[in-house]
């Protein structure tokens, strides 16, 4: 039977079992193939995308259990050819190397900054403990989350 | 003339924003209509002798195209020795090994059909350690080692001694025999790293008017071209590779990996073929960081002077030699570098075991060694009692000093950089006070490392609408060196801004040959080949300007996408223009260059065995950290770290910031926890992210960096390559604060809690290694060059 998925605002359908892994839906069958997959495990935090505006390791979710919930995967963030707020401050930063990790960064990054008022270096730190990344060492991608978060804060106001 | 420091700017890389949409397509994320999938069959034993391999029953499953196993595959392939075939032959070697290959229409189809594959493995008795290799009577991992092809001469070779690089230079035996010195004797373990690139190896092969096609992810395409023609027994241009962004490489993609299997499967099947390697194959069969067993003694004397030294470095190649084969070379430029010596000897071992093969890692041999020099120079400072900074300052290699295969150092450079690592310390206070009750130490270390050149070709293309097309084989791996450095080398060079200048991806069939990128020869050697194309089409462009301004050829400079005549702003006419009126008169500009390093001169008869015999670019660096031990959990915390790094000119300093701060968070994990184990199976113990930790955000400091620039470079604009080095001291650098901290001689890494607290609480034994022999010429195979021990 079809499965009925939301997918970065468009209703989509699958015809995916629904145990094979978002991950492998969103790429394969969609070709959103800005989520990573890295590990397969949960570790590395490259395939996170939002359900329900919760970051989620899509290696590990079934495709069932985001019927009919709200998936967000890192295509979503520009609007119109814009970059949203955080990934303009990453490029800003020249944070991006190889830029495998970013897409997973991005959408856990994305929730984190949107729950949390003037976060700290050590709060975005803290929220990067299931993202992994290989070439940058960290500073920059924490400078830049840092960065959009000020900028939020400073249209909040 | 042109302007060098013109060229520097932060100039942001193009990839970036796609980069950060999600929208860059790296092989993984590559397709084909009609692509099949692959898998291979792996051999699931360390040694054992192939009795049967059927695949009669799996090629009659569900959606199997094609399965090819040893018989497809007749050639073997390798760096200094073609001891590697594509599939198993005869023999398994390593835990892992591939036997066969299956495409099918689905991979779940081809992972079962692997599965059915018959085969019959009678076992053989495995040495997985060095020490058990070099055991009188151990099983050779090559019984017909004699038989096979070598591709470089001169390493000595014997049984489990896969390549034996020696250096002699004085008498050694002379100075150890000195009254007046000291004899300081340090041994070291040191285990592998997995580079853990986000993308795995990853290729789509397919086969078209007799030819393949290879996509891949890699950072050698003219290597993979020559390596998959080799084995398939095909002749090499017949091969074309192509390369997307890559995501990821640290010299694990310095090799061929699994571009021929995919290659010979799209033959058979008649279909483009998918071949990726999972993260438990990634993890089981990782091309790592090589493990490394050193002895190294000194002979100094009370006021500090190194009159001879004398060092054994064993390094565990794993089944096949491999990059390992070369690496010996860097022995004599890393644990021989840094310090002027008196006499030396040093030999260097590549060790077959029955395990996954080694590989190339950022800085390869260059961060063991560095660990192991810099820890023993800190135990020479306390058996001699002098300050190990100021041994430093008075030991490190400067203007007209001897390396240890006799090449000629020039400029002082690592001793002006200690002393603005000094005045760097001066300007900050010390972290102690965030120790607290732990216990605190602090080092400053010092690295040798080079800029591997040798070929590379580029073409540009001077378009009439302004732009510029730049074509080589160089491959965007995550450093920017393509994105960034190039481009504003061109830019600089025709007088256009870095973003009008195109940079073609890597194609085989597009460029000439390169050797590769990785050890930091990018921005060098086809930056180097970029600027002499660029010299060509200047000159072809400034002929045409030439006769449309009526002014003479050198009185004519190209800035802002102009040729003016010199002096007078607004006299000629944009470069366009002329680029357009060349198309019409004379046809379309273009220029074609090409590289390779000069070959710096070692003193004949030194170094036996080497691929290079000295470098010609050197780079040094200076690190300097502070670290918290907590006496009760063993944790290493790290207070600050410190970098001054040797980069002869810096074109895009906040690219090289990036790089530094990338670079030492790996070397950080390298000390700290990344740990790789072989059980008594010969299987890496690692499978994933979950037993294998690398560094977290949390686990980072920020790098304070200060860039050196002008030491002597041959490099294009007075460059050396950035990104390769930053790891260089980490291990070094951390080591020495531990063994600060704690009182205690570290003699092995990574310092993972365990570790270090044996270490507080003085309960491991001293670390032994037996297998290498206290005498020096018990170690090797051939006796020093009768030139050599004259000199």
């Amino acid at each position: 039977m079809p499965l009925l998925l939301r997918i970065n605002g468009e209703d989509r359908t699958s015809v995916s079992d629904p145990m094979t892994p978002l991950v492998d839906v969103l790429r394969d069958e969609f070709f959103l193939t800005g989520a990573k997959v890295v590990c397969r495990e949960g570790f590395c935090g490259a395939c996170t995308v939002l359900l329900d505006g919760r970051p989620i390791a899509s290696c590990l979710a079934p495709v069932g259990l985001a019927a009919h919930g709200e998936v967000a995967t890192v295509e979503s963030l520009a609007r119109e050819g814009i970059l949203s707020p955080l990934q303009q401050a990453m490029e800003d930063a020249d944070a991006v190397q190889c830029g495998m990790c970013f897409p997973g960064m991005l959408m856990t990054l994305s929730s984190f900054l949107a729950h949390t008022r003037c976060p700290t270096r050590e709060d975005v730190k803290e929220a990067l403990v299931g993202n992994i990344c290989r070439c940058t060492g960290y500073e920059r991608i924490v400078d830049a989350a840092l960065a959009a978060a000020r900028g939020a804060d400073v249209e909040g106001r | 003339m042109l302007e060098p420091s013109n060229a520097v700017a932060n100039f942001p890389r193009r990839d970036a924003r796609d980069k950060l949409k999600g929208q860059t397509r790296y092989t993984v994320d590559g397709g084909r209509p009609g692509m099949l999938h692959a898998a291979l069959l792996r051999a699931d034993a360390p040694s054992a002798r192939i009795v049967r391999v059927d695949a009669s029953d799996a090629r009659k499953m569900p959606g199997v195209r094609a399965i090819v196993t040893a018989a497809d595959a007749p050639g073997r392939h390798g760096i200094g020795i073609a001891d590697h075939p594509l599939f198993a032959t005869g023999w398994i070697r390593y835990d892992g090994e591939p036997i066969a290959a299956v495409a099918a229409e689905t991979l779940a189809q081809a992972q079962a059909a692997a599965a059915a594959i018959i085969v019959d493995l009678e076992p053989l008795p495995a040495v997985i350690s060095m020490a058990d290799a070099l055991a009188p009577d151990a099983p050779l991992v090559h019984p017909d080692w004699r038989r096979y092809e070598e591709l470089q001469q001169g390493g000595a070779r014997a049984g489990n001694v896969a390549w034996e690089a020696t250096v002699v230079r004085g008498d050694v035996d002379a100075a150890f025999a000195r009254e007046d010195v000291a004899i300081v004797e340090s041994v070291f373990r040191i285990g592998r790293q997995n580079h853990l690139s986000f993308e795995p190896r990853a290729v789509i092969a397919s086969y078209e008017d007799g030819r393949f096609h290879i996509e891949t992810s890699t950072q050698v395409p003219w290597s993979v071209r020559g390596a998959t023609a080799k084995l398939l027994n095909v002749p090499p241009s017949q091969i074309r590779v192509t390369v997307p962004a890559v995501g990821g490489g640290f010299g694990l993609k310095f090799d061929c990996a699994l571009e021929p299997f995919a290659a010979l499967l799209a033959r058979a099947a008649e279909r483009p073929v998918r071949l990726v390697n999972s993260r438990q194959e990634e993890m089981r069969t990782c091309l790592c960081r090589e493990n490394a067993e050193i002895r190294i003694r000194s002979a100094v004397t009370k006021d500090g002077e190194i009159v001879g030294r004398e060092a054994v470095v064993l390094m565990d190649c794993g089944a096949y030699g491999g990059e390992q084969i070369f690496l010996t070379t860097m022995t004599a430029h890393t644990l021989g570098g840094n310090y002027r010596l008196g006499a030396v000897r040093l030999t260097s071992r590549a060790i077959y075991t029955n395990t996954a093969p080694n590989g190339a890692f950022r800085a390869c041999n260059g961060v063991y060694n560095t660990f192991a020099l810099e820890r023993h120079t800190d135990e020479i400072c306390a058996a001699i009692g002098v300050d190990p900074l100021a041994f430093r300052r008075r030991n490190v290699l400067g203007d007209q000093d001897i390396g240890s295969t006799g090449q000629v150092f020039e400029g002082d450079v690592l001793g002006p950089m200690l002393d603005r690592m000094a005045e760097l310390r001066d300007a900050r206070p010390s972290k102690q006070p965030m120790a607290g009750t732990r216990l605190y130490g602090r080092a400053t270390t010092v690295g040798t490392w080079f800029v591997f050149v040798g070929p590379s070709a580029a073409t540009v293309n001077l378009n009439a609408d302004g732009s510029a097309t730049l074509v080589t084989s160089g491959v965007e791996i995550g450093s920017g060196s393509m994105m960034q450095a190039l481009p504003q080398i061109v830019a600089n060079a025709l007088g256009l801004r870095p973003q009008d200048v195109i940079v073609r991806t890597a194609d085989t069939d597009a460029a000439g040959y390169d050797v590769g990128v990785g050890g930091g020869r990018t921005t060098v050697s086809l930056g180097a080949a970029s600027m002499a194309a660029c010299a060509d089409v200047r000159r072809k462009l400034l002929k045409i300007a030439s006769d449309m301004l009526e002014a003479a050829p050198e009185d004519l400079v190209l800035a802002n996408g102009r040729v003016e005549i010199v002096g007078i702003k607004g006299s000629g006419a944009t470069i366009a223009a002329v680029a357009e009126r060349a198309q019409r008169l004379v046809g379309p500009i273009s220029g074609s260059g090409s590289f390779t390093g000069p070959g710096v001169a070692a003193m004949p008869g030194c170094a036996t065995g080497h691929f290079i015999d000295a470098i010609d670019i050197p780079v040094f660096a200076v690190h300097e950290c502070e670290v918290a031990v907590d006496p009760e959990t063993g944790h290493v915390e790290v207070l600050s770290y410190c970098v001054v790094q040797d980069v002869g000119r810096a074109l895009n300093p906040r690219a090289i910031f990036g790089q530094i701060q990338g670079g030492v968070t790996q070397g950080l994990g390298y000390a700290l926890h990344e740990e790789i184990t072989v059980g008594a199976n010969g299987r890496i113990e690692q499978t994933g992210f979950e037993t294998y930790s690398v560094p977290l955000a949390q686990d980072v400091v920020p790098v304070e960096i200060s860039l050196y620039e002008g030491a002597p470079s041959i490099g294009p604009l007075g460059t050396k390559g950035a990104g390769e080095v930053p790891i260089l001291n980490v291990a070094a650098a951390i080591a020495c604060a531990v063994s600060n901290a704690t009182g205690r001689r570290v003699q092995e890494i990574p310092l993972t809690p365990p570790r270090v607290l044996a270490l507080i609480l003085g309960g491991g034994a001293a670390l032994e290694l037996p297998h290498i022999s206290p005498s020096w010429r018990d170690n090797v195979l051939t006796g020093p060059a009768p030139l050599a021990r004259a000199l």
